[in-house]
């Protein structure tokens, strides 16, 4: 294969943004998309509810500067301000290209983008089509690419970064239909391989690729991860499945009610109310749920979504998916019954840390979307800021890509790295007397996370989770792929993408137990205030000697002052 | 379409997942292998799978992604039926077992089989590049992100369904045409195509337009309605196939291909006569040269047999052919008029 000028790993919204505005910075470049599944198939085709941007459509005095404010609040004031900007400043921009380039959004009486309420947010800013937004977003961004001749390689699982001293000379990846470990030297690689929240596996809303692929090659290859511990939940995952349900309900105007009939949010903030910031939300929950006021089921349990008050037309026409999940996986129709909920892990805030530019530590590796840190969403990040993160930060990571991809020089891969790599993957089929079955690895490890390193966190707990973790890497090396052909061999996947989870839960739960503060998402009961004296700074989890090394790094701030954070 | 069926009033049951294997570097042919197993109320087809895979036999292969029923991935068939695994629940599909409780399992028809439940969906990507399935805007590259387009709910409600497509490929595999055709344009890709043709933001509606009434395009659709009754969005593509239908004799007129002339040649027997003239249908379709090379040898076989249509001439107009004809008048001005509202 020619060398690339850029190699782009995943294909969801940050990754298919990145490639086309590459495209457009430098249309000479020989550019390459990896996606381990088609591109239409990506995660960000189940962000359901918006993407956020200060188009003032709806609420005339909306301003970017409100945005601003509202996502640093938001992030507890973990995010960089520096990057906020950027992200808010470009969001009606990029809101606007989409919709140029064909996105359906819903509409206004004026024919304007229409735009809704969201959790943290002062004005009514989330831009939406239905509640299907990152389907469609996804759904135009493949369009475009196949209308530009963007180059794909799908069914590719990028399995490491091939490096020379500290020279990044590109990518190995398998070539998942024919078994073939495939070299794709590049002067530049962008990750863009979405979140890691798969890790609490059950407990999560995530796809079950959602796997942090890329964070995990980065870090094997020395490069730091942010603010790993992190993890958002989600105060409305369906009961059963974890699936999700958007925060749109609630956004149109749905009740969070508990055994009782209390809508218990006026306890825990009284003036946005179920409108409160997710990790709030979620918190409010789970302590109904632990102080007995949750309902009882044998999958769990739970507390009411209830949205019958607004009526069959408003959940028709804007919730239909919602109808339609909560029919098919809990077989409750929500314009009839309330929907039984609980929080799932749904985010990941930490990723690969880069600058405002996507650029990582290593020349020639940037990232972006879930999958890197820049940070825009510090401690906690704001429904509806998720899809314009990757929108514009991939776009940003393109370009960045595009202008300095003459940096670097081309590299070659020896052909002894592809040949111990495909060694390496054989291993795993060798049979041995004793071995371990990644489906238990994979279930315990989303058990121990869920339990010791979840919403509500303390030292003996985290702990037992961090030992629990390394317990588990140890019965990996017994892990035993048991389809041994080289076509299509999804066992021999899943165990690949165990090994990222392993590896990237050490860093979670070593972030979590390292700070001893409450800060956004994470909620030590040990250390339930926020300490901004010893713990307004990111952390950074970094691999040396086979171990996670964690230091630190300061939080960029601006005009917003530190404020006790209130809703 | 709740899950339960209060007939069935257990809560378990063991059922027998029978499913298609292949392998192309082993198999020489496709074969199935049984796997029965405790399944609970509730479950869906695909979390049977993954116990399987992950209990019974590692090697069984199927794609699965969101588990949500929002990314497409593991569209296969059920019992024969197209459907997306994730949201189907084992319970639903108990009353079409052929033998109780076991649930055949084979993957999507209509693209290559890559291995076991797994097809190659290229053929689908490429079909969508071939008839330029995306907007092409009206608004130079340059220029986007300045203003947005202003869209009226009206505009927004004509393709707001047809978004709703996940690209599974369920309606690909149900496709009766696609079976005899694989060159034909695709249901899903007439769905994509008249999604775009009726955003006001796409500048090469004529451009997709000319390429859809070609040979292997929306003509070659027989309405069976299969693709419509399998969608996993309950999108009525064929409403889809009928709006570019339309379009393209509103806009063509009745002379691109066979199909449309088939149509024309359908609509003008029944306005003349209440019914159809068989003998002559071929030749006013396909021509007369078409006719006589392709058919000929059929239509000496009917005359042996004496089952030739009548001539023309001998086919007299039906019973209350005048009542007839002012109904059919109503109708074309009733669908002139729709049409006139629909391109407001």
């Amino acid at each position: 294969m020619k060398p690339f000028d850029i190699v782009i790993v995943g294909g969801g919204g940050a990754g298919l943004y990145a490639a086309m505005e590459a495209m457009k910075t430098n249309p000479s470049l020989n550019i390459a998309v990896l996606s381990k599944v088609y591109p239409n198939r990506s995660h960000t085709s189940a962000a359901q509810g918006g993407a956020n941007a200060a188009l003032a459509n709806k609420a005339k005095d909306d301003t970017v500067e409100l945005h601003i404010f509202d996502t640093i609040k938001g992030s507890d004031y973990l995010a960089d301000q520096d990057a906020v900007e950027v992200l808010c400043s470009e969001a009606p921009k990029i809101i606007r290209e989409l919709d140029n380039m064909g996105t359906p959004w819903s509409r206004m009486d004026d024919n304007t983008i229409a735009q809704r309420p969201f959790g943290g947010a002062g004005r009514p800013r989330c831009c939406y089509c239905a509640d299907k937004t990152g389907h469609t977003i996804l759904q135009t961004l493949y369009e475009q690419c196949l209308k530009k001749g963007v180059q794909f390689f799908n069914e590719y699982f990028a399995l490491s970064l091939s490096v020379n001293g500290s020279r990044m000379r590109g990518l190995l990846a398998l070539n998942i239909k024919t078994g073939k470990v495939e070299a794709f030297a590049s002067k530049t690689v962008i990750f863009a391989t979405g979140g890691y929240a798969k890790m609490y596996w059950n407990r999560s809303s995530n796809a079950a690729g959602n796997t942090g692929d890329g964070q995990a090659i980065a870090y094997r290859a020395g490069i730091p991860l942010k603010d790993m511990e992190f993890v958002q939940f989600h105060p409305t995952g369906l009961r059963k499945s974890g699936l999700l349900v958007t925060e749109g309900a609630r956004g149109e105007g749905g009740y969070l009610v508990n055994r009782d009939g209390e809508r218990f949010m006026a306890r825990y903030a009284k003036e946005k109310m179920e409108l409160g910031p997710r990790d709030l939300v979620a918190r409010s929950l789970e302590t109904e749920i632990l102080e007995g006021r949750g309902f009882d089921s044998p999958a769990g349990k739970y507390i009411h979504l209830d949205l019958t008050h607004l009526g069959a037309d408003l959940i028709k026409s804007r919730l239909p998916q919602i109808r339609e999940m909560s029919m098919q996986f809990e077989g409750v129709d929500p314009i009839e019954e309330p929907i039984p909920v609980r929080p799932t892990a749904h985010y990941s805030m930490g990723g690969i840390d880069t600058d405002n530019f996507g650029r990582t530590v290593m020349g020639g590796v940037y990232a972006a979307g879930e999958c890197g840190c820049v940070s825009v969403h510090g401690a906690n990040r704001l429904g509806g800021n998720s899809l314009l993160d990757i929108l514009v930060f991939g776009r940003i990571a393109g370009r960045t890509a595009a202008e300095e991809v003459g940096k670097f020089a081309p590299g070659i891969i020896p052909e002894s790295e592809i040949a111990e790599k495909a060694e390496e993957l054989r291993s795993f089929m060798k049979p041995s007397g004793h071995y371990e079955r990644y489906g238990a690895l994979r279930e315990e490890l989303g058990q121990t996370l869920a339990m010791n390193v979840g919403i509500f966190r303390e030292a003996p707990l985290l702990r037992k989770g961090i030992d629990d973790i390394a317990a588990l890497r140890e019965r990996y090396q017994h892990v035993r792929v048991f389809d041994t052909s080289d076509v299509y061999n999804t066992n021999l996947i899943q165990v690949l993408e165990l090994k990222n989870m392993l590896d990237l839960a050490e860093t979670v739960a070593a972030g979590a137990y390292a700070r001893e503060e409450s800060r956004g998402s994470h909620t030590r009961v040990d250390f339930p205030v926020r300490d901004d004296e010893k713990w307004h700074r990111h952390t950074v989890a970094t691999l040396e000697n086979g171990k996670v090394a964690l230091g630190e790094k300061p939080v960029t701030m601006g005009r917003y002052e530190l404020q006790e954070r209130t809703y | 379409m709740t899950v339960t069926e209060p007939h069935i009033e257990e809560a378990k049951k063991d059922i027998t997942f029978r499913v298609f294997r292949f392998n192309p570097q082993i198999d020489s042919k496709p074969y199935y292998d049984d796997y029965t197993i405790q399944v609970e109320r509730g479950i869906t087809v695909l979390r049977s799978l993954n116990y399987i895979k992950e209990h019974l036999d590692a090697t069984v292969s199927f794609r699965a992604f969101c588990q949500a029923g929002i990314c497409g991935s593991c569209a296969m068939r059920v019992n024969g039926l197209s459907k997306l695994a994730c949201t189907t629940q084992v319970w639903e599909v108990l009353e079409k077992c052929r033998e109780p409780n076991v649930i055949k399992v084979e993957p999507l028809r209509n693209l290559p089989l890559v291995k076991d439940l797994i097809v190659d969906m290229d053929p689908l990507v490429d079909k969508m590049k071939h008839y330029s399935n995306w907007v092409e805007s009206t608004m130079p590259e340059e220029k986007m992100g300045k203003k947005e387009f202003l869209i009226s709910e009206e505009e927004f409600l004509k393709y707001d369904k047809a978004t709703d497509c996940i690209l599974c490929a369920s309606c690909v595999s149900e496709c009766s045409i696609l079976r005899a055709n694989s060159e034909y344009v695709s249901p899903a890709v007439l769905l994509k195509s008249y999604r775009m043709n009726s955003d006001s933001r796409d500048a090469i509606h004529d451009v997709r337009l000319a390429e859809l009434v070609k040979d292997h395009g929306v003509w070659d659709c027989t309405h069976c309605y299969r693709c419509q009754e399998t969608c996993v969005k309950s999108i009525p593509i064929m409403d889809a196939i009928h709006g570019i239908r339309e379009d393209a004799i509103e806009r063509r007129g009745m002379k691109d291909t066979s199909g449309s002339k088939h149509a024309e040649a359908f609509m003008s027997d029944i306005e003349k006569k209440g019914k159809l003239v068989e003998a002559t249908l071929p030749i006013r379709t396909n021509g007369m040269a078409w006719t006589l090379k392709n058919l000929l040898p059929m239509a000496m076989k009917m005359i042996v047999k004496r089952r030739t249509p009548p001539p023309p001439p001998l086919v007299k107009p039906t019973k209350g052919i005048r009542v007839f004809r002012s109904m059919f008048r109503e109708m074309s001005e009733h669908v002139r008029e729709d049409h006139k509202s629909h391109n407001k």
